[in-house]
């Protein structure tokens, strides 16, 4: 065979599979009916004791919110802020979030603590090293509220890492690298062997609202309704404080 | 028959070709030249290039200073002891997920690692510092190098190297006048795709180092950091990446044309040009 046409072979092919990649952007359905849950990396340990067979996918609310923005084929979107879900609604991405959970923020520092901080005011000294959620991830938004709250935006020259999600600074601090950090206070409990949580100052601690949505393109609506439903239930609520959460009055 | 069998080539080529290049299209059909000039004019592209190469050029200067005599010594002895099983070792690294590395840089330089207290002592903290990025390049790229290296110096003829030998010139000199010059397209590659997994690291330095604009945050990291705040600025930085490696790449392909050895017998030379063949 001449190279003329083989070449003439590959063009072809090469043109077709472009067209047909372009073409096929369909969402990819599951077999079963469980929602598919997009939930901050703070939900880890509760979500799926609301409700086991669904699948979930945790890491930052604003990754799983740009995933979103991205036609992600997901049922439900839960979200350590109303920042994200707000503005997906806005969007017309989801439909109208609810609020189901409250947290705190708390600074953890390492069981040993080596750089022996005992309050806020510690963080400002030289060389402590401190690992905060990026700027648009909300727990780092959140550090960053409470230490200008504070009048402490000092501290935030001792910030060593960024990290892309709440775990990833709770990791950080319970592996004794970093002298301080900034988690949720239901971050604490997977590492509590590892770390001491401190307190904030009332006047310091933000409002954690998480809220919910179901998304406009969710490829199943009713198991996703299902599960905001049973996550705002009496048995909902009732899970979420077992897991150190509050839960919104109502 | 045969006109069906190059049929399943082609296709197989179209489809590797269309797949592989597809998404780098995408890249640039959502960017602008514009837009990426305007992100070279950017604080956190500037610094994240800035800190990707020079991490990247510390690491590279380790892996072939301590990798290209360490490769010869495997390729020269070719059976000892043990040999396998070292060889084996080194190339560890690469079938290790970057997650698993960060975490095994972290218990092992980290401040409560196993070297920790040594480390201490010299008042050395390794984790959040450029140090930590060059470890956690020099880690998950070296292997490239070394597996390269090995294969480039195999391929070198012994018979030339006990020639230069009985006309009298000592290990240091047979090497860098024999045995450097037909190894080099083959270390150029090793190279290159050192440079090229090196630039591209994500996880173990995430782990290992920490993300900090002008410190730590490398490329890759700052693509992953401003993702989540303006998608665009990520496609624009994603874009100069490519054009990066892009470079890199057409470099290297460049250099096995330079061919050094003018004076070198024509088998030597087929040699030279079968090993940087193979070797890509």
């Amino acid at each position: 065979m001449s190279t003329l046409r083989w070449a003439r072979h590959v063009t072809v092919a090469t043109a077709a599979l472009v067209m047909l990649a372009t073409a096929a952007c369909g969402p990819l359905v599951g077999a079963v009916d469980e929602p598919t849950v997009l939930a901050a990396a703070s939900l880890t340990g509760v979500l799926p004791a609301i409700n086991a067979a669904a699948r979930f996918s945790f890491a930052g609310s604003d990754t799983l919110a740009f995933q979103i923005q991205q036609g992600a084929p997901a049922d439900v979107f839960a979200a350590a802020s109303p920042k994200y879900p707000q503005q997906l609604f806005a969007q017309g991405l989801v439909a109208q979030p609810r609020p189901f959970a409250i947290n705190s923020l708390v600074l953890i520092v390492p069981r040993a603590n080596p750089a022996r901080i005992t309050g806020l005011r510690d963080l400002s000294r030289d060389g402590v090293r401190i690992v905060l959620g990026d700027q648009g991830v909300p727990v780092g938004d959140y550090a960053r509220q409470a230490l200008a709250a504070l009048g402490l935006s000092g501290v935030l020259r001792n910030v060593v890492s960024l990290e892309p999600n709440v775990k990833g600074v709770a990791a950080k601090v319970a592996l004794g690298e970093a002298d301080a950090g900034f988690v949720y206070a239901t971050d604490v409990r997977p590492v509590r062997r590892k770390v001491r949580a401190l307190r904030l100052p009332a006047a310091a601690q933000p409002d954690v609202e998480y809220q919910v949505a179901v998304l406009a393109r969710a490829p199943h609506p009713a198991a996703a309704r299902a599960f905001v439903r049973r996550l705002l239930s009496p048995t909902g609520r009732r899970i979420l404080v077992d897991h150190g959460f509050r839960v919104p009055a109502g | 028959m045969r006109h069906g069998f190059t049929a399943i080539q082609a296709l197989a080529l179209s489809l590797a070709l269309a797949f592989l290049v597809l998404p780098v299209v995408a890249v640039f059909l959502q960017v602008s030249p514009a837009a990426m000039l305007t992100q070279l004019g950017s604080e956190t592209a500037t610094q994240a290039i800035v800190v990707s190469l020079r991490t990247n050029l510390v690491a590279d200067l380790i892996i072939i200073a301590v990798g290209t005599p360490a490769a010869w010594l495997l390729a020269r002895h070719r059976v000892f002891p043990g040999r396998r099983l070292a060889v084996t070792l080194l190339e560890l690294p690469l079938v290790l997920p970057p997650a698993v590395a960060g975490i095994a840089l972290l218990v092992a330089f980290g401040r409560n690692g196993l070297l920790g207290h040594q480390l201490n002592a010299l008042g050395l903290s390794i984790p959040f510092t450029e140090v930590a990025v060059v470890l956690a390049i020099t880690f998950v790229a070296g292997p490239f190098y070394l597996r390269q290296a090995i294969t480039a110096f195999e391929a070198v003829d012994p018979r030339l190297v006990q020639a230069a030998a009985t006309l009298g010139a000592g290990p240091w000199r047979t090497f860098r006048s024999v045995v450097l010059p037909l190894a080099l397209g083959g270390l150029a590659g090793g190279w290159a795709l050192a440079f090229a997994r090196g630039m591209g690291e994500f996880g173990a330095t995430l782990i290992f180092a920490g993300s900090l604009p002008g410190v730590t945050q490398t490329l890759p990291l700052a693509i992953y950091s401003e993702m989540n705040r303006d998608l665009d600025a990520a496609l624009a930085i994603g874009g100069l990446l490519i054009i990066i490696a892009t470079a890199v790449l057409l470099a290297v392909k460049m250099i096995p044309s330079w061919n050094p050895t003018p004076a070198s017998s024509p088998t030597s030379a087929r040699r030279f040009a079968t090993s940087s063949s193979t070797s890509r």
